[in-house]
């Protein structure tokens, strides 16, 4: 039940934004894909999520050919790194809206999606904050619900795009690790994107340094770091 | 010259830059004189009447349905543009297609065409032998010279407001949002009704509100396309120059000044709406 | 090769569609037909009927008549807009938030309430109206009374482009120029004239447009003297009545063009300059 990445690509116009990415994950493995501006990983990491289509090449996870399915399938939680949050609906109405919109016959009671919101805003450990709305809470806040409301569908997948590219240095390191306590915790792959290395390399088992819309580099963090395989690799590490 | 900066400094207080007093001074002068004495004449010319000849003046048959008519109207056209002004500022911000630049500068037509213009324009293409007065006549459906032809005056009027009102809005709340009610799972429909449209109720409102005002205070597009026929299709604007035609100054000030306060009214509501609007973000 | 989707956030081809149509027939139908059967009507009778309707005298008579309105009413409420916004975008004082408000009046009020203030001061049974008639002068139903009114509907458009644009440009150029030893004029002239000069000329474009195309308010005050106190609109009105079409929408033509002039330098001024009228659209 691994992730194989096998040869995506894609171009934006003219643009090749992706150029033949492959990588293979094992389930439930924390994979981060790291790289500059304009190196694809957003890209990458959209077209996992459904997001954008991939002009060729093919994904496999799950026993399921991932591309062939539409975003709303495929139970791939995305968190923005905007945060994306409903502004009109309080933090327990975004974390349900996942729920709610199932059709009736998959769809949890009122009393279980209650259960589900509050032990979910436990694990993100904004105990208590329900009724709150999201202009009423700080970066960090609205990003532990963002990840809430993501895990809320108990997604086969979760998917990270910079999640902690808006918040002050303190919260990020704050953050990081509580994700990778939220990931031990449920078991759930991730991917997740970054241009810093230190992030990167702090919380994932497996990197995958991207220049140009290739993989340059991809595996464990100490394995990377001792043996860089490109010059660019070997910069991008030390800057 | 830099004598005359200098001394028109107020001696009571002091500001950095010079032209305070003056600038103040003239734009206070200006807008009492033109803008303020004026509306106090409207405001006082009834109270000569006292509130219950005030209130007879208002409660004639005809002058209550000319307030319905224009209220009752402005109000379904208000409606209606808001409707249609959801959907062309969908198509324009979200779709493409050439010729949308075109489309986007037409919107501003109403705004543009003086009123007498538009409403001799409307009068005669909704007309019985006019272009569109033609094609209805032949169901039966009389637009020119009845209510109907009032509704589609002020629909034509109100449009440019809340499609300039949404664009704006729409064009702010980005795609992500729609993007994450997708990963969640939501199908486009779910995502429109309960993510994109909530988030715009504040923004409809006010466009319509901006309609609905506007629709009840115009003259100039309404009075040819109408009937103008006392108590079934007479607007209250018309009313009041009827009024002042046969020199009741006091009862053409009343329905003005019932005119004057829908207006103060939605000028509260819009600024209401417009900081509920600010304080959900 | 997989099957490819839309994007989510993209809508089915069958909505686009019906979107689409309802959007640009709605838009066809109820705002560009008028306009079309605007030409179509002044040229029914062919061009040189449309050119001896415009060139007859009581035409040319309202045609000078809204010019020289304008020609009044345009720079005194640019003279207003610039004092106004001087004096609320470069100084503090109570009740700048209400005075604000109160200069976008004239846009909540019905234009027949515009003019029936002027007449309720001027008229007949006016407060000063009597008064003014022992001497002779004459407010209503002669060019003072449309320029009054014609004042009060437009003195808001160069207002309110001018006290976003020059609130969002702070004081510091002005602040700049006062130690420098400017004088208030001085700075004003050229300081702050070159920041804010597409935004007056739109304010300007735009009072301009309403000023030769008002209708209502003048309607109320003009009493509707053929030939000497009609102005383009009130000229259109009176032909219709008449049943002269031909020359009601010949010079109901030379507004449409009026207006569609206005229309296209308003868009060419958003487009090239959208950055210092981008105030205007925050506020």
């Amino acid at each position: 039940m691994s992730l194989t990445v096998d040869s995506v690509s894609k171009k934006f116009g003219r643009f090749p934004a992706l150029n033949g990415a492959s990588f293979v994950a094992p389930q439930g493995g924390f994979v981060s894909l790291l790289g500059p501006s304009g190196s694809g990983k957003t890209t990458l990491l959209r077209i996992l999520g459904g997001l954008e289509f991939a002009d060729s090449g093919s994904v496999r996870f799950a026993d399921l050919n991932w591309l062939d399915m539409p975003a709303r399938t495929r139970n791939a939680g995305f968190v923005f790194q905007q945060y994306a949050l409903f502004k009109h609906m309080t933090v327990a109405d975004n974390i349900a809206f996942g729920l709610r919109v199932r059709p009736r016959r998959t769809r949890p009671s009122k009393a279980a999606i209650t259960d589900r919101v509050k032990q979910l805003l436990d694990l993100v450990q904004l105990p208590g904050l329900e009724a709150r709305y999201p202009s009423q809470l700080s970066g960090g806040q609205r990003q532990r619900v963002a990840v809430a409301r993501a895990l809320a569908i108990e997604p086969r997948m979760l998917l990270l795009d910079e999640p902690f590219g808006a918040l002050d240095a303190k919260v990020r390191k704050e953050l990081r690790s509580d994700l990778r306590r939220i990931h031990d915790h449920t078991g759930v792959t991730t991917v997740f994107v970054t241009h810093d290395q230190e992030e990167a390399f702090a919380v994932a088992d497996l990197v995958a340094v991207m220049k140009d819309g290739r993989i340059e580099q991809y595996g464990a963090p100490a394995d990377v770091r001792r043996n860089p395989r490109t010059a660019f690799v070997s910069e991008f590490l030390t800057a | 010259m830099s004598a005359i900066g200098l001394k028109l400094v107020p001696l009571r207080s002091r500001h950095v830059l010079p032209g305070f007093s003056l600038s103040l001074g003239f734009t206070l002068f200006y807008m009492t004189s033109l803008m303020l004495i004026p509306l106090l004449a409207l405001v006082l010319r009834p109270a000569g009447l006292g509130l219950d000849g005030f209130w007879s003046a208002i409660s004639t048959p005809r002058v209550l349905a000319s307030l319905r008519l224009s209220f009752g109207m402005a109000l379904a056209a208000a409606a209606i543009d808001s409707v249609f002004g959801f959907i062309i500022a969908w198509v324009l911000v979200r779709y493409r297609f050439p010729g949308k630049a075109l489309l986007d500068a037409v919107i501003d037509l109403p705004f543009a065409l003086p009123t007498a213009v538009a409403g001799i324009a409307l009068s005669t293409l909704y007309a019985p032998n006019g272009w569109i007065g033609s094609l209805l006549i032949a169901h039966g459906i009389k637009i020119a010279y009845t209510p109907w032809g009032v509704l589609v005056a002020m629909t034509f009027i109100g449009l440019p407001f809340t499609v300039r009102t949404l664009q704006p809005v729409l064009s702010e709340l980005g795609l992500e949002v729609e993007e994450a009610a997708a990963t969640l799972g939501a199908t486009r429909l779910q995502t429109i009704a309960r993510v994109v449209l909530p988030m715009l109720v504040p923004a409809i409102l006010t466009g319509a509100a901006m309609a609905f005002a506007r629709g009840a205070g115009e003259y100039g597009s309404i009075i040819f396309i109408a009937g103008n026929i006392p108590a079934v299709s007479e607007i209250a604007p018309l009313l009041i120059v009827t009024k002042l035609e046969q020199y009741d100054y006091a009862g053409a000030a009343a329905i003005g000044v019932v005119m004057l306060a829908a207006s103060f009214v939605m000028l509260l509501a819009l600024n209401g709406l417009q900081s509920w609007a600010a304080k959900r973000r | 090769m997989k099957a490819t989707f839309r994007k989510p956030t993209e809508d089915p081809i069958w909505l686009k569609a019906l979107l689409g149509a309802l959007a640009v027939g709605f838009i066809a139908i109820l705002l560009l037909l008028p306009l079309v059967l605007v030409f179509k009507e002044a040229l029914a009778h062919g061009l040189s009927a449309f050119w001896a309707a415009m060139v007859e005298p009581d035409s040319l008579a309202a045609v000078r008549l809204s010019l020289t309105a304008a020609a009044i009413a345009v720079p005194l409420n640019t003279l207003f807009g610039i004092s106004a916004a001087w004096s609320i975008a470069k100084f503090d004082f109570p009740g700048k938030t209400f005075l604000v408000t109160l200069i976008d009046l004239p846009f909540s009020v019905s234009p027949v309430v515009s003019g029936l203030i002027y007449v309720l001061v001027f008229g007949a049974q006016g407060w000063f109206g009597p008064r003014l008639a022992d001497y002779n002068i004459h407010i209503l139903f002669a060019l003072p009374g449309i320029v009054l009114a014609t004042i009060f509907v437009t003195f808001p458009f160069v207002a309110r482009e001018l006290i976003p644009l020059m609130m969002d440009q702070g004081r510091d150029e002005e602040e700049a120029a006062a130690t420098l030893g400017a004088s208030g004029f001085s700075t004003f002239l050229r300081v702050t004239l070159p920041n804010i000069k597409w935004g007056l000329l739109y304010g300007v474009l735009l009072c301009n447009a309403r000023a030769l195309g008002e209708f209502g308010a003048v309607s109320v005050v003009s009493g509707h003297i053929r030939g000497v106190t009609n102005t383009m609109p009130l000229h259109v009105e009176l032909l219709y009545n008449n049943y002269d079409y031909v020359g009601a929408f010949a010079v109901a033509a030379l507004l449409a063009m009026l207006g569609l002039v206005t229309l296209a330098l308003k868009s060419l001024l958003e487009w090239r300059y959208a950055d210092e009228l981008a105030a205007m659209h925050r506020h």
